[in-house]
């Protein structure tokens, strides 16, 4: 056998599947044959001719993300329509509730970029004083009313809202 | 005040005291916050970011802050790029469309930019090495905007923002740090990577992506979450003077080891600001940061460092634009910054920005 080629860990066979991956700093590789590949769960497909990199990457996005990711990106604010996948493309979260609606894919994201998920720090004195969300909620119903063209309904929110409004400040 | 006076002054933190103001121009602390009831701008309607714009109005007004409300949508395009120039808004809020707009106090000392990617930015400025009083000053703010307006919080994330990267306190600390001998001797790449090794970032005189001009780096946290804003400012402060203590020494071996070249250099410098015919901006900034350096090393003793300090400013394209009356070519503000700096530098100690010819 060529020198140059990569054996498999396990059986010394030639290793025709390849992973690595980055934990923190170090970069760990594994070279598996096809056989030993599928007795560790990673089911290189045997059929000659299959792209054989595509199905393996979509293999393990489903193993290590896969459900996680299914169930969030149909996600969606119900106040103010942004999906979590929106929000993974641009950054950007579009309300204050949305905190809430993707509270199960925040985490990761938060402990990534602080290395914390919960806040240290100065606290508001109003704070809790009025519920979060209130103001959004009528909002996110006016826009439904415009979009309907139900203009009597917008204008009942719209005084809601002025009423909500003045009794904040 | 109107923008045209504005143009013609300069905030207090280019002023060039305060503690290490030699090294550290200036401390800034900004707080990002949103108001509950609303969406965060980027997903806001034009009506939404107009009521977000009016309540903050109302609250300055309200509150007695002595501050100065400018709507973007009625300021043009060199008054926005003036203001980004003067540091009082970022790009993006003077690029951005709809109801927008910023608050100034006096001095420049504190600005609330309305309807960036937040709907507030707090930030307050002052010169020197003071973030102690940098953080009384606009957490008192933030306290006053915050009797009046429902801020986005919740108890266990904090200060909710349009980006997850700024919840929690909300706050950047930051200081903007000339440091030419760090540069000049290749250490400051150095220094870099052991700032990022402890989660600082390092971004240049004009904001994120821009390459810093004049040697001028602002440091800051990125971290929001997990810390509070007093554990966040004591990070920093912590690590300032060590930063400090590293130009010094680079300067002291830069004046010990070739006193002679450097002093050449330093007054070649100034000699050129102060003959040139025609100059480019970044030409303009390498060689004030010379002279700046000089100064500050005794080997120029005409000039005073706010009048170096204000020229960084004065010298970019809307200021100059601003003070010649009309809108100016490339090459034309080349001519017209040589003039200018002709003019300035004549006499370095007596010049006031309003002294014209």
């Amino acid at each position: 056998m060529d020198s140059r080629v990569m054996k498999c860990e396990r059986c010394g066979r030639e290793a025709t599947v390849h992973l690595s991956e980055r934990v923190d700093e170090a970069r760990h590789e594994a070279h598996l044959c096809g056989k030993c590949a599928r007795r560790a769960g990673i089911e290189a497909p045997e059929a000659p001719g299959t792209p054989l990199l595509e199905s393996l990457v979509d293999q393990l996005i489903t193993r290590h993300v896969g459900e996680l990711v299914g169930e969030l990106s149909r996600t969606s604010c119900s106040l103010c329509g942004v999906t979590f996948m929106e929000f993974r493309v641009d950054g950007q979260l579009g309300c204050p509730h949305d905190y809430e609606a993707f509270a199960k894919g925040l985490p990761p994201l938060l402990w990534k970029a602080h290395g914390a998920t919960r806040h240290v720090g100065k606290v508001p004195r109003h704070a809790g004083l009025r519920p979060v969300g209130t103001g959004l909620k009528t909002r996110s119903e006016l826009r439904k009313a415009i979009a309907l063209e139900d203009y009597e309904q917008a204008a009942r929110l719209r005084d809601r809202l002025r009423q909500e409004e003045d009794h904040a400040s | 005040m109107n923008l045209d006076e504005l143009s013609r002054t300069s905030g207090e933190w280019l002023r060039g005291d305060g503690p290490e103001s030699d090294i550290v121009m200036c401390s800034r602390i900004r707080l990002a916050r949103n108001l509950a009831d609303f969406p965060f701008s980027g997903r806001a309607s034009k009506g939404e970011k107009a009521d977000v714009e009016r309540a903050v109005r109302t609250t300055i007004d309200r509150a007695g802050l002595r501050l100065t409300y400018y709507s973007l949508m009625d300021v043009d395009q060199l008054d926005r790029q003036m203001l980004v120039e003067r540091q009082l808004i970022s790009r993006e809020l003077a690029a951005g469309d709809g109801p927008r707009g910023v608050a100034i106090g006096h001095e420049e000392n504190a600005s609330i930019m309305v309807n960036e990617e937040d709907h507030l930015r707090i930030q307050v400025m002052h010169s020197g090495f003071s973030l102690g009083d940098v953080w009384e000053r606009i957490n008192r703010l933030d306290d006053d905007l915050e009797e009046r307006l429902g801020y986005a919080f919740s108890p266990q994330l904090g200060y909710l923002t349009a980006c997850p990267t700024n919840v929690g306190t909300g706050i950047r600390v930051g200081v903007l740090l000339h440091l030419p001998a760090l540069v000049h001797t290749k250490q400051i790449e150095k220094v870099f990577r052991a700032l990022h090794k402890i989660n600082l970032t390092v971004r240049g005189l004009y904001g994120e992506g821009t390459q810093a001009d004049g040697d001028f780096y602002q440091i800051s946290n990125q971290q929001t979450l997990g810390k509070s804003e007093r554990e966040l400012i004591r990070n920093l402060s912590e690590v300032v003077p060590q930063i400090l203590s590293y130009e010094r020494q680079a300067r002291k071996e830069m004046i010990n080891q070739r006193r002679q070249v450097l002093h050449d250099q330093v007054s070649r410098a100034y000699g050129l600001l102060k003959t040139a015919q025609t100059i480019s901006s970044s030409e303009t900034m390498l060689l004030l940061s010379s002279v700046r350096l000089g100064i500050n090393l005794g080997l120029i003793d005409d000039l005073e460092i706010p009048t170096v300090n204000e020229l960084f400013i004065h010298t970019q394209p809307a200021h100059l634009q601003k003070l010649h009356g009309s809108p100016l070519e490339v090459d034309e503000r080349n001519i017209a910054r040589a003039a200018f700096l002709r003019r300035r530098l004549a006499n370095g100690k007596s010049t006031g920005p309003e002294v014209e010819e």
